[in-house]
């Protein structure tokens, strides 16, 4: 990428269906989710504080890279793949996130996918999908 | 029904469009001319670690100064090297040069690196260069403990090769197989825990078995392993039976498959129970530690492994310095390619985020290990891995081996999956 690229697009990605948490948000500097100089991101902290199970996780766009990254290992460079297992480029981000939670949830059939998808949150999956469907083809 | 807005959406997708691994070079140079003084970063070792931090580096931020020391012109992969031993691929098939990333702008310098110098921040290298860094990559793989096993040395491992570190090794013990006899008996010895590849003696152990039942049906296999369990065991051991019939025996710790000596002159293996094997060809996998110029330059523990910060793997011992791949004492990772890639990536884009004067990322690191029991009959295990206070820790729930009960279709399947899992990691990282 390049450099300092991620600095206009960086922001804690405010997730509308888990949008809750029940500890404050962490007041170490170099957390990576913290990011000030996000005007247009609604911190943390003001949202409503209820109880709930897992707390609010945000997916920074580094983030989204760091999970996406591992698909490349099996899917080739960019999603691109040179030999025998399929290629990640035909998919929108819509269709690769729907068909990686249905892996997920057992509703399609697979050797591996279904061992791998059930590593991850829907939204960690969603992030997957919207960042390599995002990639130059 | 997706959680994310449409802004959220713009934010990745807007991320990805940017990272210039999927740009042309020009577009990189281009960006290199227009940046400040450039970082320095030098990577040592050019295998799935190494070339992988250096790619993924490169990419995240092209302005930076890659340095690759790697002595190998061309890098001969663990990965499928049984294949070779077996008799089913050509060496050349496995061996891989360094233009692909010469093109993505890193400078390769086939040199050896002999000191490191943390308080200054250089590196020697053999030539007499030495170079200095802003950040270093430390990816020298596993060093094998020579006497370990008695009498185990460079000079034993001519007669009972150790093929452990792909290349010569590799040819003199496919060769040793194909000079055997029929009827003959071949040893494959199994160390304790950590090592390389945790499944690979016994994915050896099986494409000899294959090239056995074709050219030297009577000849047996034997494994002594200095373990009572193994990597993907149970699918072995059934797969074993089925396709080998009592071809291969694996001889555990507990049942005497500890050795403590070898005696090249009469082909013979002592072992802690005070038997004694003889083979016609014997394969030692011997104890491993990390690469020597991790030892040298003292960031290994007590156990002959690097520890690492488990979000960045930067160095325990100082700082700057990135250890990665098989020397590094990566949680519950393996020390497998797989994972040694996975590392590699989290490392780069850390290492980015710190020259940047950003902080790291969250990590996400995952594992597949595919082994082949046949060239049509593969078995898979798969990990995802996030750190914990623990460190880096396997996702309950997730992961896990193929199924026990799965059919011919699905182990046609994986053993596809996995040459196309070769593919793919190769072009991930060298092309």
């Amino acid at each position: 990428m390049k450099p300092g690229a991620f600095r206009f697009v960086v922001v804690a990605l405010i997730i509308a269906a888990s949008a809750c948490q029940t500890t404050p948000p962490p007041s170490d500097p170099s957390t990576p989710t913290v990011t000030p100089t996000a005007p247009d991101t609604k911190p943390a902290a003001t949202s409503p504080v209820v109880k709930t199970v897992e707390p609010i996780k945000p997916i920074t766009p580094e983030m989204a890279r760091n999970l996406a990254n591992n698909c490349f290992t099996c899917h080739g460079p960019a999603g691109k793949s040179p030999g025998a297992i399929p290629s990640l480029t035909r998919f929108n981000a819509s269709d690769m996130a729907v068909r990686l939670k249905r892996f997920k949830n057992g509703e399609d059939a697979s050797t591996i996918m279904g061992r791998h998808t059930r590593g991850y949150t829907d939204t960690e999956l969603e992030a997957i999908a919207i960042y390599i469907a995002g990639l130059k083809k | 029904m997706s959680r994310f807005t449409r802004r959220d959406f713009l934010r990745i997708a807007g991320a990805a469009s940017t990272a210039s691994i999927w740009t042309s070079p020009a577009d990189a140079a281009d960006k290199k001319t227009a940046a400040k003084k450039s970082a320095q970063v030098v990577v040592i070792g050019g295998g799935f670690a190494g070339a992988t931090c250096a790619k993924y580096l490169k990419a995240a931020d092209p302005s930076i100064t890659v340095t690759l020391i790697e002595p190998e012109k061309k890098y001969v992969t663990g990965p499928l090297s049984n294949h070779v031993v077996a008799g089913v691929r050509k060496i050349e098939n496995i061996s891989i040069g360094y233009d692909g990333l010469r093109k993505r702008g890193v400078q390769v310098l086939h040199d050896w690196a002999t000191a490191i110098d943390p308080g200054k921040r250089r590196v020697a290298l053999k030539s007499g260069k030495s170079l200095a860094y802003d950040k270093l990559v430390v990816a020298p793989g596993i060093e094998l403990k020579w006497g370990a096993i008695k009498h185990y040395t460079d000079v034993a491992a001519v007669a009972m090769p150790h093929a452990w570190k792909a290349g010569s090794q590799t040819l003199r013990l496919r060769d040793q197989l194909a000079k055997m006899r029929n009827g003959g008996t071949f040893i494959i010895t199994a160390p304790q825990n950590p090592y390389r590849c945790p499944p690979g003696p016994y994915e050896r152990a099986s494409l000899v078995a294959h090239y056995f039942k074709r050219n030297k049906p009577k000849s047996k296999i034997l494994i002594l392993d200095a373990k009572d369990a193994f990597s993907k065991q149970a699918l072995f051991l059934d797969a074993w039976k089925q396709l080998y019939g009592n071809m291969i025996e694996w001889i555990p710790s507990s049942k005497g498959g500890i050795v403590t000596a070898v005696n090249t002159s009469r082909m013979q293996l002592d072992t802690e129970t005070g038997v004694k094997y003889r083979g016609d060809v014997i394969n030692i996998v011997p104890p491993q530690t990390a690469g020597s110029i991790a030892r040298m330059a003292r960031l290994t523990d007590d156990k002959g492994w690097c520890p690492v910060n488990p979000l960045t793997f930067e160095s325990k011992k100082f700082k700057n310095i990135f250890v990665i791949g098989d020397s590094a004492v990566a949680g519950a990772l393996p020390k497998s390619a797989f994972a040694a890639n996975s590392e590699a990536k989290i490392a780069a884009n850390a290492i980015v985020a710190e020259l940047q004067g950003q902080a790291p990322a969250e990590a996400s690191y995952i594992n597949t290990c595919y082994s082949l029991v046949a060239p049509d009959y593969g078995i898979s295990i798969a990990g995802v891995y996030r750190v914990t206070a623990e460190g880096i820790s396997e996702i309950p729930g997730a992961g896990g081996e193929s199924p026990k009960d799965a059919d011919a279709h699905f182990r046609a399947d994986e053993a596809k999956y996995a040459l196309g899992w070769y593919a793919s990691i190769v072009a991930d990282i060298w092309s």
